[in-house]
Order: structure tokens, then sequence, then C-alpha cells
């Protein structure tokens, strides 16, 4: 469980005030920011991050104090089991995609990067320096690398701002795959409504630095949610539609956009 | 006339001694500034800069002062590690550092404060120190900030005068550096002579720049 309880001076669109966030966060759930731009998201998460210090509050993370400004406790970066997704990607131009993983990698670590780089599909560029890269597959490496420790809580900031439908799509898979196989909190600030619907199990939107709702996802509690692999998809000409089957069910759709899957991709069927 | 090379030698081991040492004194120094948040930073920047707007004899000045045996510190200096700084290649290299640190520290200073702030963010959020994150991912990605810094402080070293004459004077194969032997020779009329050191310094500064400007369009484009 994650309590956070903090207040910091800031300035809004509509004039100074302070940003007061008090919030508890289940374990494991996948929580989506949205909200106006300059409404205080990003701050939120340099907040949890240890990147800025709020004037007074609490952050304790399964019952470990990560700040608190009575007791004069505010552990650096370093030391808040965080992995940060910055808008940017903020990868290092001088470090190839394995380099900009190691770097982080806990020594003795081999697996779990090998592991993060399957999940991400980032073989193929693995010796590849970042600017050689599309914006999708920034964001893949940027993940892997803020994974490769095991956080505690995930935070990725806009994620998915420059990506086009394709990329969106790829990363948002591989996100939600990567944060229920390792059990990552997760903290998305984003403006799509695609991304918040496909991916979060709770809505928090803020406005002014404010909580102005706190939605949880209905259909995601009681119909979960489950990815399977696509074991055979073929386009049937005479009727005009796609056929996908998986494990457990079969599909048909005439959208255009299931020409891009191919046997094999995950997929997420709604479970009741 | 044969030349005579000493000064010539004498110059480019001054520069490149200290270009080494503020190498390894300048950059961690640039490092420290452009991250910290300390709140005498300003007074540590301007004491930084100060040559850079004082005569060099006034910096030569004072430096003479202190380094004198009859001040306290050239004293110390004298009966503690048998150094006597004033009129000796030893007090050149000293005083030449402080001249010249701003041109090591500047330049450096500026590539790693252009540098995105979220690039040493990540790293932080990585778990990685701040030491490691200079040396891994910030200096690395200023190399043409470091070699500039470099450079500079080279080419600024063999150009200096003034300080070198107020606190080196004119000690052949001691103080007496290029641009010393130059006004020397024209004092005594030697044309010919001060054209020879004037149009080797020229031409290696010259080539220096060249050099710079050349491998820093390489490196950023």
């Amino acid at each position: 469980m994650i309590h956070i309880d903090v207040v910091i001076p800031r300035l809004f669109a509509e004039g100074a005030s302070d940003l007061h966030v008090k919030l508890e966060i289940e374990s494991g759930s996948l929580l989506a920011l949205v909200g106006p731009s300059g409404s205080g998201k990003t701050t939120l998460l340099r907040l949890l991050a240890g990147l800025e210090t709020p004037q007074q509050g609490r952050i304790v993370v399964d019952n470990d104090v990560w700040l608190d400004k009575q007791q004069a406790i505010n552990r650096p970066p370093q030391q808040r089991s965080i992995g940060y997704v910055f808008q940017d990607t903020a990868l290092f131009p001088n470090m190839t995609v394995r380099e900009n993983i190691q770097y982080a990698a806990p020594s003795g670590q081999r697996a779990l990067l090998d592991e993060l780089v399957e999940a991400t599909g980032l073989e193929p560029f693995i010796d590849q320096k970042p600017i050689r890269l599309s914006g999708g597959q920034r964001q893949r490496v940027a993940l892997a690398r803020a994974l490769v420790r095991r956080p505690k809580l995930l935070l990725l900031d806009e994620p998915f701002a420059a990506l086009d439908a394709d990329a969106s799509q790829t990363l948002r898979q591989v996100l939600l795959k990567l944060h229920q196989n390792w059990g990552t909190t997760t903290l998305l600030v984003s403006h799509h409504e695609v991304d918040v619907q496909a991916l979060a199990d709770r809505v928090i939107r803020m406005v002014q630095g404010r909580i102005q709702t706190d939605d949880l996802i209905a259909n995601r509690i009681t119909a979960r949610v489950q990815l399977e692999a696509i074991k055979r998809i073929e386009y049937d000409e005479a009727r005009q539609y796609w056929i996908i089957e998986t494990d457990t069910t079969l599909i048909q759709s005439s959208n255009p956009a299931w020409e891009n899957r191919r046997v094999g991709d995950l997929i997420q069927i709604g479970v009741s | 006339m044969p030349i005579d090379w000493e000064p010539i030698w004498l110059t480019l081991r001054l520069a490149g001694i200290t270009t080494f040492i503020l190498l390894l004194i300048g950059v961690p120094l640039a490092g420290w500034l452009a991250l910290s948040r300390f709140r005498f930073k300003p007074v540590v920047e301007a004491l930084i800069s100060l040559p850079l707007v004082l005569p060099p004899s006034v910096v030569g000045f004072y430096l003479l002062v202190a380094f004198s045996p009859t001040s306290a510190f050239g004293a110390w200096l004298l009966k503690t590690v048998d150094l006597q700084l004033v009129f000796s290649f030893e007090g050149l290299v000293v005083a030449s550092l402080l001249y010249s640190l701003p041109f090591m520290v500047h330049p450096v200073q500026a590539g790693i404060e252009n540098l995105p702030i979220s690039w040493r963010e990540a790293s932080y959020t990585l778990g990685q120190s701040r030491s490691r994150t200079m040396w891994r991912v910030l200096l690395p990605n200023c190399k043409p900030a470091l070699l500039t810094g470099i450079v500079l402080t080279f080419a600024h070293t063999i150009g200096e005068f003034g300080l070198v004459l107020m606190i080196g004077g004119n000690l052949p194969g001691q103080t007496r550096v290029a641009s010393i032997a130059i006004y020397d020779e024209v004092e005594l009329l030697h044309f010919e002579t001060a054209h020879t050191y004037a149009a080797l310094l020229l031409g290696l500064s010259f080539a220096i720049l060249l050099l710079v400007y050349g491998i820093n369009k390489r490196v950023t484009v």
C-alpha cells in the first residue's frame, strides 16, 4: 500500500496556489493520472521520485517511509525503489540500448536484463545508439531501463505523447504485460483516453493541483482482463472480416487494425 | 643567428603541465559548480572568473607578494617543502593554474549545464550516485566542451605575458617563455629572432585552434 499526502506551492494557469494531493494506492495497481496541462500530474510523479521536495507531507511505500517532513526524513531518488520513464525518455546518447539498460542493472542480473529485452522486443536494436531508434522504440528502452532494478513504483510521464497509433499499441501491450508479470505498482500520466481505458484500473483526474475525481474502472475489476497469444489469425475474403483465435476465445472483427497482428502476438481478452 | 629553442620548449612545457593539472582540478570543479545549489556558489564563481577581468599585472603583483620568501606563505613554503615560487618554473605553473582556471572551468561548466536535466535525474532515479552520473553520463556527452576547455587553457597559457613577467622575470631555461623572449629580443632590436618566435607562436596557435574546430565539427555532427 502506498500512502501519499503532499503539499507544495505551485503556479497554476489560474494563479499561485498549493498542490495538495492525498492518496492511497493499492500495491500492484495501475493508476492513471489525467487532467489539463499544468494541473500538477508531473509534479506529483516528481515528488514521489524525490526529484522535488514538498513543503510538507509524507510518503510511505509498503511501510517504508520515503518522506516525512515532520521527522525530517527525505530519501534521495537513489534510495527510493522507483523506475521513472521521462517524457523525453532521457536515454543516454553515449550508450547503446544494452549499455543504457546495463547502466542501472545490479551486477549479476544478466537473466533479468535478457528477460526485459525480450519482453520489450528490443533484441534487433540492442547494440544501436538511441539516436537511431524511433520514438516508440526509445520509450520501450526507457521502460526496460526503468524496470531493471525491479522497482516497487513505476512512474510513467506521458509515454505515449509522441507516438503514432501503432507504436502506442505496441507500447501499451508491452507495458501491460510487464506490469502484470512483475506486479509493479504503476502511475501513468497520460492525455490519451485510449491509453487510460486500455491500461488503468483507477483513474484520477487532477485540476489545479487537487484531485477532482477518483474512479475505479469497474469492468476491469469485475471482468478481469487477461492476455492471450493469438493462435490463428486470418482474413475471410468472402465475409470481409478477420478471424482471430486464442486459447479461450474466437473473435470476428472487421477492424482493419488486425492486419498488423501476427500469430503469437498478445491481446487482451476479457474474462467474466 | 641560430635560434634558441629553449623559450619555445619552456612555453610548451608550461602550457602542457598547466593544462594537465587543470584537467584534474578544473573538470571536477566545473562539475560541482554545474550541479551544486550551494548558497555561496556565486562567490566561488566570481573568484574563479577574476583573472578574466583583472589586468595580469594585478594578479601577478598579488602572487609576487604572496610567493615572496618574506611573506608568511612564501616563508612557510620555503621552510616546509623547500619551494620558492618567485622567479622559478614552479611558480609559473602555480600562477598559470590560477590564471587559466576560468578557461577550463567555464566551457566545461556550460557544457554540463546545457545537457538536458532529465539525463542526470534519470541517472539518479536509476540509483546511481552523483559522481557516477558525472563520469558515465554527463562528461562523455559534453566532449566538445571538454576539448574547448583543454585547448583554451593550453592556448591561453602560451599567450601569458604580464603575469610571467611579474613573478617569473626573464631567467633563461627557467622563466624565459616565448612571449617574454619576443619582448626581450625586440628590446635588444633583434627583430629577426623576434620574428621567428612570433611566427612560431602564431603558427602553433592557429594549428591548435584549427584542430579544435575540425574535431568539434566531427563530434557534434
